[in-house]
């Protein structure tokens, strides 16, 4: 289990070194700004008036901009989902898929480690990956904090990142499940980055339309607590969010454990009609 | 005789939404037996394979793998058994040595990898150049090292020999045979009939997703159509050679030279030879392929 758990780790070196990257400088980059940002309040308040409706709601309140909460909320919590909600959904589609396709799944699962123990350690690798990744955005806002007149201790700036990866295995366990039910990785992204997008613009729109209020409470960033969780980290929907990816986790282990496994290429749907339609892809040879 | 067969197939069925890839296959092969399994593509050798490694499962029948049933032990018979698919495909980042330690590892074997180290001498492969740079040959050799490497007490080999060169397909037999001998069953499929005819105890033909024929190899060559060319010091009366069970003439020179067509053993058309002014036989071995085809042929005229 050691050796999947460490080679799966390894095969996500390069995700972790660009995702890990980009939000150390996106993280670096903002808090030096945060003095003269609001030593000009006023101006930028007057400045993002102009802006529409439509635009400021997907960003939440911008008259808290002037504490560290606010900011780091309106600049960088709000649009995190849908940014991080990229590599969960790219990360979760190919953990198991990425390999049946390639056909390379064929060769490691003739070995002696047992499906689940096979999936588990595939998990537990994603799972580390990710945390290593917002890590390295907490490490970016943390190593300027205290050249930025920001009230806020490194603990504090611990708190609105759970919820980042409360939101990361929610949208991966989703991909995750999809890649063992559709007959493509590809697919299974697709849909899975379609509701992530929906779920970001649902959430934003529902800010001015009452009416998508109740579809939103149904998306996860719903519950996303962003900048504001510095605060006091409301566990509930941390814990509703990731037991809920535990769920899809659980229920793509069952798939995984019950269905054949490709030789390589993307499945069917095992539609007659449809296979009349499209080439085989399964080797019988 | 063994009273458990390594491989037990029974009625063994599979189906791809409405393709029907095996139709009912038995087999069984014994311990420290080598049988080669023939059939073209599509005839179901990968699927027969991959059944008996629990990756997908089969729509009915009874697989027992070492006295296992992969479905309920599939991490025992995977421990016992080392597997090369037909269609390898290993990460290219890696070096030849770092997917084998993966292997190994996987395997649960710890860090001798001595034996791996001496299969890639024999072989010829460089454990050190990234996979992504290597030959399929030598892709092919990583793969046959991760299956041997640990001295598995059963092989299933899909296409051993695939991308390797006379001379290193001539040391695989050798380590075959050698792994045989050390006590290990293996069980391969092939195209290549020349490999089966060097190394296979029996074989098994498959065909349209049903066992065909289960012989010894050399009982099949025996049975098999061979050819002879005979040159006559004069001319000879060529029809003398019709009446002889199992020959018939395809081609004849004015009685000066005459061709054959002989099936099963050779001894009546030697005593008819011993009679007449011969100065020259050239017969033509037969080869696995077209005792293949003569099944083949035979079994499509049935059908």
């Amino acid at each position: 289990m050691r050796a999947e758990f460490t080679s799966t780790l390894r095969q996500f070196r390069g995700q972790i070194i660009s995702w890990g990257l980009a939000l150390f400088l996106l993280s670096l980059m903002l808090v030096p700004f945060y003095e003269s940002i609001t030593g000009n309040q006023s101006q930028l308040l007057g400045y993002l008036e102009s802006f529409p409706e439509e635009f400021t709601a997907f960003f939440g309140d911008f008259t808290s901009m002037g504490t560290p909460q606010g900011y780091l909320d309106i600049e960088y919590f709000s649009y995190m989902p849908l940014l991080i909600g990229i590599f969960a959904v790219l990360a979760g589609s190919g953990l198991i898929a990425a390999d049946e396709e390639a056909g390379r799944l064929d060769l490691i699962a003739a070995q002696p480690l047992s499906r689940t123990r096979f999936f588990v350690s595939r998990v537990l690798a994603f799972i580390s990956a990710s945390i290593v990744i917002v890590f390295f955005g907490w490490l970016g806002m943390v190593l300027l904090l205290g050249k930025s007149g920001m009230d806020l201790t490194p603990a504090q700036l611990v708190l609105p990142f759970i919820p980042v990866l409360a939101y990361i295995f929610i949208f991966a366990a989703l991909a995750l499940v999809l890649s063992m039910l559709m007959p493509s990785r590809k697919l299974a992204a697709s849909v899975s980055g379609l509701l992530l997008v929906a779920d970001f613009f649902i959430q934003g729109f529902s800010n001015l339309i009452t009416d998508l209020e109740p579809i939103a409470r149904f998306m996860p960033s719903h519950y996303f607590q962003g900048g504001y969780a510095m605060d006091g980290l409301d566990l509930g929907p941390v814990l509703a969010l990731s037991g809920l990816a535990l769920a899809l986790a659980l229920l793509a282990l069952w798939r995984y454990r019950v269905r054949d496994l490709r030789v390589g290429g993307e499945g069917g749907w095992g539609m007659s009609w449809l296979k009349r339609c499209q080439p085989a892809t399964d080797s019988i040879s | 005789m063994n009273p458990q067969p390594a491989i037990m197939l029974r009625d063994l069925v599979k189906s791809y939404g409405e393709v029907k890839a095996l139709r009912g296959v038995d087999l069984a092969v014994e311990e420290g037996e080598i049988f080669g399994f023939l059939g073209p593509n599509g005839a179901g050798k990968t699927t027969t394979i991959r059944c008996m490694l629990d990756l997908i499962r089969p729509d009915s029948g009874q697989i027992q793998i070492l006295g296992l049933d992969p479905q309920q032990n599939p991490v025992a018979v995977h421990a016992r058994t080392g597997y090369l698919p037909g269609e390898l495909n290993l990460d290219g980042n890696l070096t030849g040595r770092a997917i084998l330690h993966y292997f190994h590892e996987l395997r649960g074997m710890g860090s001798n990898t001595a034996r791996a180290l001496e299969l890639a001498e024999r072989l010829d492969v460089d454990l050190n150049l990234p996979i992504k740079n290597l030959s399929h040959g030598n892709k092919q050799k990583l793969g046959l090292i991760q299956a041997l490497m640990d001295e598995p007490r059963l092989l299933l080999l899909d296409e051993p020999t695939s991308g390797l060169d006379p001379l290193i397909q001539r040391e695989l037999l050798q380590i075959l045979a050698e792994a045989r001998e050390s006590g290990a069953t293996i069980f391969f499929s092939s195209h290549i009939i020349s490999v089966v005819e060097h190394i296979a105890n029996r074989v098994g033909i498959l065909r349209e997703g049903k066992i065909i024929e289960v012989a010894e190899t050399s009982d099949l060559l025996k049975r098999a159509v061979r050819r002879a060319l005979i040159r006559f010091r004069h001319p000879v009366d060529v029809s003398l050679f019709k009446e002889l069970p199992g020959v018939s003439i395809l081609s004849e020179d004015g009685g000066l030279s005459v061709l054959l067509q002989v099936t099963g053993d050779m001894e009546g058309l030697i005593k008819q030879l011993a009679q007449q002014p011969v100065i020259e036989i050239e017969t033509e071995r037969p080869s696995l392929e077209e005792i293949f085809m003569t099944y083949y042929d035979a079994k499509e005229s049935e059908a």
